[in-house]
């Protein structure tokens, strides 16, 4: 589809009447073809038939051989998925953080398309998701400042009475057991917890080809609730002798916008008045009427690159580059605050506990203050790095050294090196890094004054009195070292599919600083990291379409064996599971949208429900419902990846991607909400969720097959990628048990697949069920065992179109379990019993695949679902449908 | 100091590309070709390791979208 | 100083690697080559081919374009090999076994030819991979192509064409 997509705005480029001149111009921009003619309709085919068949085939080119149609080497789509986890921060004492360490999942899909030749367009999308707990800022043990406290309050607790000083600034710490203070001058991280947050990016770049250069121009935008960008890019690449020098220079703009709130429960304790005087804080009211505090910002950065890369013989290649940066305006961390401590050495000490041996101890002032950094950063890189090709093994040594520097007073050095080894069919490629800085001029780990706190004349703390221009307790400008490793492998799948997987273990230490003194051991933290990426290759694709054995006609092993060796493509849309490739070695991406759609009346069983009674029974016995959904819809793209290692055996991996949201309405004669939870919307709430939903794996084995019939069976699993922990706008409130983006447990989904066909006609019938092997989530709940049975009918309308009519049953059982306390439900759609039921829909759809010609193999389908009986588990809004819609190519 | 020994490794690396070079044909490639002899074999996951450091460590800015060596080909 | 050695540094560069090959000039008879069947065996001289329209194809396994391009040489050789087009493919893999892989996963039906020791690239000049020399039927060349993309297809076409209707008599 992509690969159509890429030839119909190609050939709306070209145009029709490019002269074929030699002119200089028309060289550089090269050949550009006139579009072949449209395939008249057959005299058989009905008017309205035949103007579909047109419409669907107007690509120019569908039907007819053409070179023009090949990708070129280099085109690729990609899908890749990576997992980010951070191991628990150290907090001394034996206490364990009440927050989940930091976490990010990434999914990613590119690709890269070739027009007429020359023209490259590329296309990026990516989503991160990130959970987890950050350090806001460290301090002195001392402070107990992640204790949790009865109260839940701040973690920057002020260290009342907790830590003292000496004269000479060495902290005491008030141990719990004696009574006795001690001194302890060891620091720990603040630990506080950020809202799950989501953040999208999307770019594309265009470029153009010369025989021995190429420019390219991108954009894009990045976006998530607090970080806004934009972002635009050029770069060019010039080849010398003969391709064996290559000199690349790229530029870079970014602009964000920050837009942050920061955390209620320490926003009332950290000054934030040198901002508040620059106007960059907002202060709105949240739900409950409190003053949410968001700190804004903006920021400019501006990168170049200039890098030459040589060939130094047959198996060595060497590269080298230098890159600027310049960034200016808020380059702070809105999240980040440092902790001022004054102690008034001149003072009077705190009287001493008789007996003791104590030197006179001082309680100092202490303050959180919002980090603060300069507003200008310039940066320089330089790095080189080389590739030697090592005969004896096929293998292959990369390295390199990055040298950073920039005017903070942070330089950095990077090694890194892997070797990549063929093995088989597989590459394996372990390595190593060594990463290294020292920390910024303005970063200390808390600040530590000798004196009184300054004060402005209302007694209360005046920032401005403190003799620093910047100031900043992140742990990312800290001085220290890290040293990762790990390993890739990769492996062809098919003709024109790869896979990639990859692991990496990072352990970050002040110790591991090139030449020691970095800072501590309490900074410490490591993590690990894995991805998994399927790439297909485009032009392999064409290439290997356009060398497979042909007939006179033109045509691809067209015989009665197609009909046999497709069976199961022309199942409806919405089926899934529907087929297993024929012959070894077979591949097949395909793409499947789904978009489920409820709105109407709300029912209960078989009958309509009336807002008195979801009011009284909607929520449990003792509460009283006060909303209810008034619309819901659903969409979600499923990914297909088929390979089949036997002609018995087809493995299928298959992640979702969901996107729900919800209207809600308040119940008539429902009492008061009250505050917080949805009555901070008015009286019509809104609420969406989107991201990555439940990865399926799966083996499709034949059981039985024989000319005109084909069994199998479908063994597979879900695996819980998608989130079970959305909550209601970034806050602590779950969203709704169906707003969640996947199940949150380990599901089994075993089918059993049918298909025939004889003469025109095809039939099948699927039973299949879906059963978590949890008992419950994280999240407290799972979602109740799905079993569905349907059966097919279809005829083949011509011979690339196919129509089908099916019907489904469904059951499925409510959810098991709820929500931990204090999660109050507001309607039906928050209570566990208001979910599942028994559903018949009809089904109508359509198939159509493309059966000869540089689009052979294609096959794409649309289905729509009518609900035709519906008995609902509690009280639900009505199914109105659901329109499935797909697309596949075999390969 | 840091910048000296840097300007050191600058001027090596030069003397090296200068040095090391000896003709290759186009026809005499084969081996540049290799997939994993390109400077970045595995690019999507580089770039998503390179966001991952970037993230957690003050330095920034790679050579992960140079081109160069590979096969040649026109 | 430094600003002298950048520059030095940056010419010697740029210049260094300059190869000097005998280059085949438009107009000028080909140069004679000896190339073998794939791992070795006979010899056959490219001149054997004198009174036919010789497409010469100096293709490797490694490279991207060259599989690209068989298909649509097979097309021609399928359309007119009747009509005195002789399609050459010359690998130039260091490897046998590389080229015999290829030519699985991309079958050629037109003749192929390897050259072991690299004379016959050097003979004609080759600059890039992949690169297609057009001999008229009396041995002289008459275009040369430099890589191979789909869009030039219907040129190159054009091309054979008119070399096939000239005669092979010499005139």
């Amino acid at each position: 589809m992509l690969k159509s997509l890429a030839l119909m705005v190609r050939r709306l480029a070209a145009g029709d009447a490019a002269p074929r001149s030699a002119s200089a111009l028309h060289r550089f921009m090269g050949r550009q073809s006139p579009a072949p003619p449209l395939i008249p309709p057959t005299a058989s085919e009905s008017p309205a038939l035949g103007a579909l068949r047109a419409a669907a085939l107007a690509l120019p080119g569908l039907m007819a051989q053409s070179p023009e149609a090949l990708a070129a080497p280099g085109d690729i789509v990609d899908l890749q998925y990576g997992s980010y986890k951070q191991t628990p921060w150290q907090l001394l004492g034996g206490l364990k953080s009440q927050y989940n360490p930091l976490q990010v999942d990434n999914i990613e899909a590119n690709g890269v398309l070739t027009f007429s030749d020359r023209w490259k367009f590329g296309f990026n999308y990516a989503q991160d998701t990130w959970s987890g707990a950050t350090p806001v800022s460290s301090a002195p043990y001392a402070f107990g400042g992640n204790n949790p406290s009865a109260a839940g309050a701040s973690p920057l607790v002020r260290g009342n009475g907790t830590i003292l000083y000496d004269k000479k600034l060495t902290a005491f710490r008030l141990d719990p057991n004696t009574a006795n203070y001690v001194p302890d001058n060891r620091l720990v991280q603040t630990v506080a917890s950020a809202s799950p947050e989501i953040r999208n990016q999307g770019n594309f770049r265009l470029g153009y080809e010369w025989d021995e250069a190429a420019v390219n121009l991108g954009g894009g935008v990045s976006q998530e609730p607090d970080y806004n960008s934009a972002f635009g890019s050029l770069n060019g690449r010039m080849d010398f002798n003969q391709k064996l020098t290559s000199v690349n220079l790229g530029l870079n703009y970014a602009n964000s916008d920050i837009n942050a709130l920061i955390n209620p429960l320490y926003s009332p304790y950290v000054d934030q008045s040198y901002y508040a005087e620059k106007g960059q804080i907002d202060t709105i009211p949240n739900a409950s009427g409190a003053p949410g505090r968001y700190l804004t910002g903006n920021r400019q950065d501006w990168t170049s690159h200039l890098s030459v890369a040589q060939v130094i013989n047959k198996d060595l290649l060497l590269e080298s580059g230098i890159g600027f940066t310049r960034s200016t305006g808020y380059l702070g961390n809105p999240y980040k605050a440092v902790d001022m401590v004054f102690v008034d050495t001149q003072g009077t000490p705190v009287p001493p506990v008789d007996g003791s041996t104590l030197p006179p101890l001082y309680a100092p002032q202490v303050q959180a203050v919002v980090e603060r950094r300069p507003e200008e950063r310039n940066q320089g890189m330089w790095d080189m790095r080389f590739v030697q090709f090592v005969e004896p093994m096929d293998a292959s040594v990369h390295g390199g050294y990055r040298f950073f520097i920039d005017d903070w007073g942070i330089t950095a050095h990077t090694f890194d090196i892997d070797w990549v080894q063929p093995v088989e069919s597989w590459t394996v490629t372990p390595r190593f890094r060594y990463y290294s800085q020292n920390g910024a001029n303005f970063y200390q780990p808390y600040f530590l004054f000798q004196g009184k706190a300054p004060q402005g004349p209302d007694g209360r703390f005046n920032l401005a009195g403190v003799p620093l221009d910047a100031y900043s307790s992140d742990y990312r400008l800290s001085a220290y070292g890290a040293l990762s490793g790990g390993i890739t492998v990769a492996r062809p799948i098919g003709k024109a599919m790869a896979f990639e997987a990859g692991f990496e273990y990072y352990a970050h230490a002040g110790d591991l600083r090139l030449g020691g003194a970095g800072q501590g051991s309490w900074s410490n933290f490591d993590y690990y990291q894995f991805n998994a990426a399927v790439k297909v290759d485009l032009s392999a694709i064409s290439t290997a379409k356009l060398s497979e054995p042909e007939d006179h006609a033109g045509h691809h092993h067209h015989s009665g064996d197609h009909r046999q060796q497709h069976l199961g493509m022309d199942a409806p849309s919405g089926i899934l599971f529907n087929h297993m490739l024929a012959d070894e070695g077979d591949t097949m991406v395909g793409v499947r949208y789904a978009y489920a759609l409820q709105q109407g009346g709300m029912r209960h069983g078989t009958g309509s429900a009336t807002d008195q009674q979801i009011v009284a029974q909607g929520c449990g016995p003792s509460l009283k419902c006060t909303f209810t959904p008034k619309e819901m819809d659903m969409g979600m793209v499923m990914v297909d990846l088929m390979y089949a290692p036997t002609d018995w055996l087809t493995l299928m991996l298959m992640p979702q991607f969901m996107s729900m949201d919800m209207h809600l309405r308040r119940l008539d004669g429902s009492p008061d909400p009250g505050g917080g939870g949805h009555a901070a919307h008015g009286a019509n709430p809104y609420h969406a969720t989107g991201g990555v939903g439940d990865i399926f794996m799966g083996s499709l084995f034949k059981l039985y097959e024989m000319e005109g019939h084909k069994l199998h069976f479908t063994l597979g699993f879900t695996a819980p990628t998608g989130s079970v922990n959305q909550r209601v706008d970034g806050n602590t409130e779950f969203e709704h048990y169906g707003m969640q983006l996947g199940t949150g447990t380990w599901n089994i989904w075993p089918s059993l697949t049918y298909n025939g066909y004889a003469g025109d006609f095809n039939w099948g019938g699927q039973v299949s069920t879906n059963a978590p092997l949890q008992n419950h989530n994280d999240s407290g709940f799972a979602f109740g065992t799905l079993f569905q049975t349907t059966a097919w009918g279809g005829v083949q309308i011509q011979d690339w179109l196919s129509g089908s009519v099916r019907a489904l049953y469904t059951f499925q059982d409510s959810i098991s379990g709820n929500y931990p306390e204090p999660f109050v439900p507001s309607g039906p759609m928050d209570t566990p019993q208001s979910y599942g039921g028994q559903y018949l829909d009809i089904g109508i759809g359509l198939n159509a695949s493309v059966p000869s010609g540089d689009f052979e193999g294609n096959h794409f389908g649309i289905e729509w679902l009518q609900p035709a009986y519906n008995d609902y588990n509690g009280y639900q809004l009505e199914r109105t449908g659901t329109l499935w819609a797909s697309w596949a190519l075999s390969f | 100091m840091i910048l000296k020994v840097s300007g050191f490794f600058l001027r090596l690396s030069l003397l090296v590309l200068v040095s090391g070079c000896t003709s290759v044909q186009p026809w005499e490639r084969g081996t540049l070709a290799k997939p994993h002899m390109a400077l970045q074999p595995f690019p999507s996951q580089t770039a998503l390791r390179e966001h991952i450091y970037g993230s957690r460590e003050s330095a920034s800015g790679s050579t992960a979208s140079a081109g160069g060596g590979g096969c040649g080909c026109y | 100083m430094t600003l002298r050695h950048w520059i030095i540094s940056g010419l010697l560069l740029l210049g260094d690697s300059h190869i000097s090959l005998a280059e085949v000039v438009l107009g000028q008879a080909a140069p004679s080559c000896s190339l073998s069947k794939i791992g070795g065996g006979a010899e056959k001289k490219l001149d054997s081919f004198k009174g036919q329209v010789v497409y010469v194809d100096f293709w490797a396994s490694w490279c991207g374009p060259c599989a690209q391009s068989f298909p649509f040489m097979n097309q021609l050789h399928r359309e007119l090999s009747s009509k005195g087009l002789a399609i050459v493919g010359v690998n130039l893999d260091e490897k046998a076994a590389d080229a015999a892989g290829f030519l699985t996963k991309t079958p050629a039906h037109f003749e192929i030819l390897a050259d072991v020791g690299g004379s016959c690239p050097q003979g004609f000049g080759v600059k890039a991979m992949p690169s297609s020399y057009l001999i008229d039927r009396h041995g002289v060349v008459r275009h040369i192509h430099l890589g191979f993309k789909p869009s030039e297809t219907e040129a190159l076409r054009k091309e054979i064409d008119a070399l096939l209707l000239e005669a092979a008599s010499t005139p």
